[in-house]
């Protein structure tokens, strides 16, 4: 019982912030002059109308979810890491040119590819988490400095020596991957991908490390006490490190499914525009860092996207709904309003009670 | 072509014209920063002002109730900022990263309300800011080039840096504001409003980042389309912090990003490819703050461990 409503406690405050964002967009529908029923029921219809697009949506939450995991174990560590961007676009192209030049066979290198993305998103999020660790750069500003650095450097490697020069326009993206590296689909036909079972893996993988090993609790402990951390004997550089290098890692790896499961070559853009980075780190906000929350809020987030893109198709609503519902949610969320707050004033109007 | 054909007088003109939603932007931040609030949604305020800036020449056809239209709902969007971060104690970081989302998708979505267009709004009878041509200065052969003929704007950027530097070193108000963001309780225990100064200085942030905003869609081309800060406002930010929060700084880092930016431009016409020139800023950046780390630093520091 107690359990239970411990659960609940904690469902208020997102719930609450998605009832907000949704009568938000109501409002936003309502100024365009669309009928406010009709537009939900056309997101619905976008998100889980049909099988195609329920699948739709778990591809799209597919890089999300990775990102977002990858997030919470550095926000866990109470490390900001504000570069999943540039670590998953290096993870990407890293993974890209791995399996388009690695002379083996097939399957050998789709793992090569996979290990690869992996490991290079990993050591461009060490980057910073080492120039933080022994030259005291704030990690939150180096971060973001170096999504730049990586985004750009990948676009000159697309745009110039890895470049598709085969067909009639010169758009800036790699050959095309041969099929035996691409990611087999879940069911055929649909966009669903096997990097969604990575992803839930991942989720219960990080699940578990929290909870039942030393490490786990050496990230949590860091966290949310650091003085009691290196007091516990902590190696604080180290689980830090380590924190920001599986952080990042997660990070190129949903650079690399998505590269491999969905595009089969590295468009310039495919990764950065769709916002993939910091919708991931909304999920975790959402989830307030938790690993098997952000299986649900970046479901959430997905199926807003591809909601709004059923909208957008069959209404006169655009696209943009879906970011005013998401950024309205994330304020919200994020001011840790709605519960602590009404808890708030429910004890000082029983204060008041209590002095008259 | 040379080297040196790049680098003519038109060129630093040009920089002047690119740096100054930039540097106003940046300003803006610094201002933030100095009373410990870190800004990320530089990017965020400084769209809607663009955006808002159309608008009100829209409506009004005058361009000075373009600009202070453009100003006033920066200011409103920044309050949110204010309230979200001061009033309810939510991440600034957070914040900031959602009011960019916002600001993307209200601007995306009132263009297609109030406009009816998608992608971009332009309108050939819309006038742009004038271009003042300065009167003395401008007849000086190499300096008029450089100084004279750039919107009004462009100078107010750069009275708005002197100001602030001013207005950091010399005024009672400019002591209080450094006070406050470098000890919060301490300002607060000699009496200061530390909270007034601080959704003081978001406020006039809005001011800036609107009149940034109103730069980019009025000073430089007369329309607008979604997303057309394409990351000055984080540049702005990247400017803030080489700058270390000090107005005069601040020019100087602004103006080295406003030359990559020209510089970048120019360079399509050489083969050297215009990611490494893009690149440079915050390559240049990281490198910086090998030397700079501790001081300005403060601002962002506890962010650390607080999430």
């Amino acid at each position: 019982m107690e359990a239970l409503k411990q659960l609940c406690k904690s469902l208020v405050q997102p719930l609450l912030a998605v009832v907000i964002g949704l009568l938000t967009g109501a409002i936003v529908i309502a100024a365009v002059g669309e009928s406010i029923a009709g537009t939900y029921q056309e997101m619905w219809k976008g998100a889980f109308g049909s099988f195609y697009f329920l699948t739709s949506t778990l591809a799209r939450a597919t890089p999300i979810m990775l990102i977002g995991l990858g997030l919470s174990l550095a926000f866990r560590a109470g490390v900001f890491n504000l570069g999943a961007e540039g670590q998953m676009v290096s993870g990407a192209i890293s993974a890209t040119l791995v399996a388009l030049y690695l002379p083996a066979p097939g399957l050998v290198k789709m793992l090569a590819a996979l290990a690869t993305g992996v490991l290079a998103g990993g050591l461009w999020s060490l980057l910073a988490g080492y120039m933080e660790a022994r030259f005291r750069i704030q990690l939150l500003i180096s971060s973001l400095l170096l999504n730049y650095v990586a985004v750009l450097f990948a676009g000159y490697l697309v745009s110039d020596p890895f470049q598709d020069k085969t067909g009639s326009a010169a758009m800036p993206q790699t050959p095309m991957l041969e099929k035996s590296v691409w990611l087999p689909k879940l069911f055929s036909g649909m966009s669903l991908h096997a990097g969604f079972l990575f992803a839930l893996a991942a989720a219960l993988l990080i699940f578990f490390v929290i909870r039942y090993t030393a490490f786990g609790y050496e990230v949590k402990m860091l966290g949310q006490n650091p003085f009691f951390a290196r007091y516990g004997g902590v190696n604080r550089v180290r689980v830090m490190l380590t924190g920001m290098f599986l952080s990042g890692g997660l990070a190129g790896l949903a650079g690399t499914v998505e590269v491999l499961g969905s595009h089969y070559r590295y468009v310039e853009g495919a990764l950065t525009l769709p916002n993939f980075a910091w919708t991931g780190l909304m999920a975790t906000l959402l989830a307030n860092s938790h690993p098997i929350g952000v299986i649900f809020t970046s479901l959430l987030l997905a199926a807003l996207q591809t909601g709004a893109m059923g909208v957008e198709r069959n209404t006169e609503v655009p696209l943009e709904l879906a970011s005013v519902i998401q950024a309205v949610l994330i304020l919200f969320i994020s001011a840790k309003f709605s519960y602590d707050w009404w808890k708030n004033r429910q004890n000082k109007r029983r204060e008041s009670h209590g002095a008259a | 072509m040379a080297l040196l054909d790049l680098l003519d007088w038109s060129l630093i003109s040009s920089t002047v014209r690119m740096v100054t939603p930039i540097l106003l932007a940046a300003l803006g931040g610094a201002l933030c920063s100095r009373v410990g609030i870190f800004n990320v949604g530089l990017e965020g305020l400084i769209l809607v002002g663009a955006f808002s800036a159309i608008v009100g020449n829209h409506f009004t056809g005058s361009l000075l109730l373009a600009v202070l239209f453009a100003a006033a709902v920066t200011v409103l969007f920044s309050l949110l900022f204010a309230y979200m971060t001061i009033g309810l104690r939510a991440n600034e970081i957070v914040v900031g990263v959602a009011i960019n989302f916002l600001a993307l998708g209200l601007t995306t979505f009132a263009l297609r309300a109030i406009f009816d267009v998608k992608g971009a709004f332009y309108d050939k009878d819309m006038a742009g800011l004038p271009k003042w041509q300065l009167p003395v200065i401008g007849d000086i052969p190499v300096l008029g080039d450089v100084l004279s003929g750039h919107s009004p704007l462009v100078y107010i950027a750069f009275v708005a840096a002197i100001l602030l530097h001013l207005f950091f070193t010399r005024t009672v108000t400019g002591f209080r504001v450094l006070a406050v963001g470098m000890n919060h309780t301490a300002a607060r225990s000699i009496g200061l409003k530390a909270t007034r100064l601080q959704v003081l200085a978001i406020v006039v942030c809005g001011v800036l980042c609107g009149m940034a905003g109103a730069q980019l869609s009025l000073g430089q081309v007369t329309m607008f389309s979604e997303g057309m800060t394409a990351g000055r406002g984080f540049i702005a930010l990247v400017a803030m912090m080489l700058g270390q929060s000090h107005p005069l700084g601040i020019v100087a880092s602004s103006f080295l990003f406003g030359l990559m930016d020209a510089l970048s431009i120019r360079l399509q016409g050489l083969s050297l490819p215009t990611q490494f020139t893009a690149m440079l800023p915050y390559v240049l950046t990281i490198l910086a703050m090998f030397f700079l780390k501790d001081k300005g630093a403060s601002t962002a520091s506890g962010q650390q461990s607080t999430r």
